[in-house]
């Protein structure tokens, strides 16, 4: 596409602001004694949670065991409001996902994310470099030269068959955790459903790391012909061809819930801190 | 001189006869034997039909609740209210928790019939205490199932966590926020509605 220089420009300033946000957020974050501590162990601290999850178990049964883990939800009232929508408008286009799972076979539906997310590889690949991992670097790579090369730009996975070869789920969320950024606060978006102020920063970065965004733009520049929209398009249909087993799982959680909106904060809060202190 | 080749042939007979007790503890082994058995439930044909669906679960509860320590879960579920509820109260709400916890483990594992459990390893937290490491494949996915386990009579299962959620925990920030307004028996009651 024409995507103009300045475009380029515009995406790779976002991006190195963005990574001196993670960096000025650490640095009003610490202390002296997390300043010489190791990334990993900063990321700990921060997330209240020891090395040994086990020990953090047994300590919850201590005397503020109530208020384990410290979910800080100051947007209850919005968040709530949003978890109801979200749960309407699932609910709503359920029978849509349920048709398309109908119509089209499992092996297209893991071919299209397959190739989605071989194409979205540049954010994997950043991060695991922003996160001074090479072994994960190195694999995304592989991965992606050789699923490019011999899968159909990424339609067969190939490289899930090497153990060394496994996917990954890399993203700015992380690489901030990583450097010591806390979630912030829980907050739940419209259509995307739950985050925290950490999460949705990265999600920006993971937009402008995003091959689409690159490629199309996310708006129209200055009456430039370009498919921008096509961003979006794309984005969606990669949602919606997920939607089928996402919908298994929420309908899951909400089964075994006694308090969904709850229910679902603890495991999005969980999920994430398990993946930074991996 | 022989006493030491005597002890050294018991050891190795032992090691031989029961090869497995070489490779993985004992909290592994129970854990082993009752996922295997639940999986063999879930695959045995004779089952496949609806109409003898109830008969395979009641017989699934039955295999579960030999490994899930009950007491234990509700302890930790509760937390610090675990006190504030009589004992009468203790036991309905063990009994009501158990049975909705059972419930989501059983459909979390039955969509997963027919795939292969690996047991990748056992590590002690303390005398009483270990954590067995477990991934199953669903969909070409591994799915990490970590159990927590603890010795009473026989080693149990206090807490599961898939894919690093403490099913625990995820129940403890619940509970507390319903006794935040209401009292032990409506929190029963709840339970004992889902399950």
């Amino acid at each position: 596409m024409n995507s103009p220089l300045l475009h380029r420009s515009i995406l790779l300033l976002l991006l190195f602001s963005l990574l001196a946000l993670a960096t000025a957020c650490n640095g009003k974050k610490s202390q002296a004694a997390k300043d010489f501590a190791p990334p990993s162990a900063t990321a700990a601290a921060n997330t209240g949670q020891t090395t040994d999850p086990a020990l953090a178990d047994d300590e919850a049964l201590g005397e503020d065991a109530a208020a384990q883990p410290v979910v800080n939800d100051p947007l209850m009232g919005w968040n709530r409001f949003w978890f109801t929508f979200n749960d309407y408008f699932y609910t709503g286009i359920k029978p849509l996902a349920l048709g398309y799972k109908y119509a089209v076979p499992e092996f297209a539906r893991t071919g299209f994310k397959n190739i989605y997310d071989n194409f979205t590889f540049p954010i994997r690949f950043l991060n695991a470099l922003l996160q001074l991992d090479l072994t994960k670097a190195a694999r995304e790579f592989g991965r992606f030269m050789l699923n490019s090369s011999f899968g159909l730009c990424g339609f067969f996975d190939l490289a899930k068959s090497d153990p060394n070869l496994q996917p990954g789920d890399e993203d700015f969320g992380q690489t901030l955790g990583y450097y010591g950024m806390g979630e912030g606060f829980y907050i739940v978006w419209p259509f995307l459903g739950p985050s925290s102020a950490r999460d949705t920063v990265g999600l920006v970065g993971d937009v402008a790391a995003n091959p689409l965004t690159w490629m199309f733009g996310l708006w129209n520049y200055e009456g430039q012909d370009q498919l921008w929209y096509l961003s979006y398009v794309v984005s969606a249909g990669n949602r919606f061809n997920r939607l089928p087993d996402q919908i298994d799982n929420y309908e899951a959680m909400k089964k075994s819930a006694i308090e969904p909106y709850v229910s679902m904060r603890d495991f999005y809060i969980q999920y994430r801190r398990g993946r930074i202190a991996e | 001189m022989i006493r030491d080749f005597t002890y050294a042939f018991v050891v190795f007979a032992a090691l031989a006869l029961f090869p497995s007790l070489a490779l993985a503890g004992e909290p592994q082994q129970t854990l082993q034997g009752s996922v295997d058995k639940a999986i063999t439930l879930l695959r045995d044909p004779s089952y496949k039909d609806a109409a003898a669906k109830p008969a395979m679960r009641e017989k699934l509860i039955a295999t579960i609740q030999t490994i899930f320590d009950a007491k234990e879960l509700s302890r930790r579920a509760l937390a610090t209210n675990w006190d504030k509820f009589s004992a009468d109260q203790q036991e309905r709400f063990s009994k009501a928790f158990l049975t909705l916890l059972q419930n989501t483990y059983l459909d979390r594992i039955e969509a997963y019939t027919d795939e292969k459990v690996n047991y990748l390893s056992e590590k002690l937290l303390a005398a009483d205490k270990a954590e067995v490491a477990t991934t199953v494949s669903s969909k070409g996915k591994d799915i990490p199932i970590t159990y927590r386990m603890l010795k009473a009579d026989g080693w149990k299962v206090y807490d599961v966590i898939i894919e690093g959620v403490s099913l625990v925990q995820n129940y403890r920030n619940q509970f507390t926020q319903i006794l935040m307004k209401e009292t032990p028996d409506a929190l029963i009651d709840k339970l004992t509605k889902k399950s």
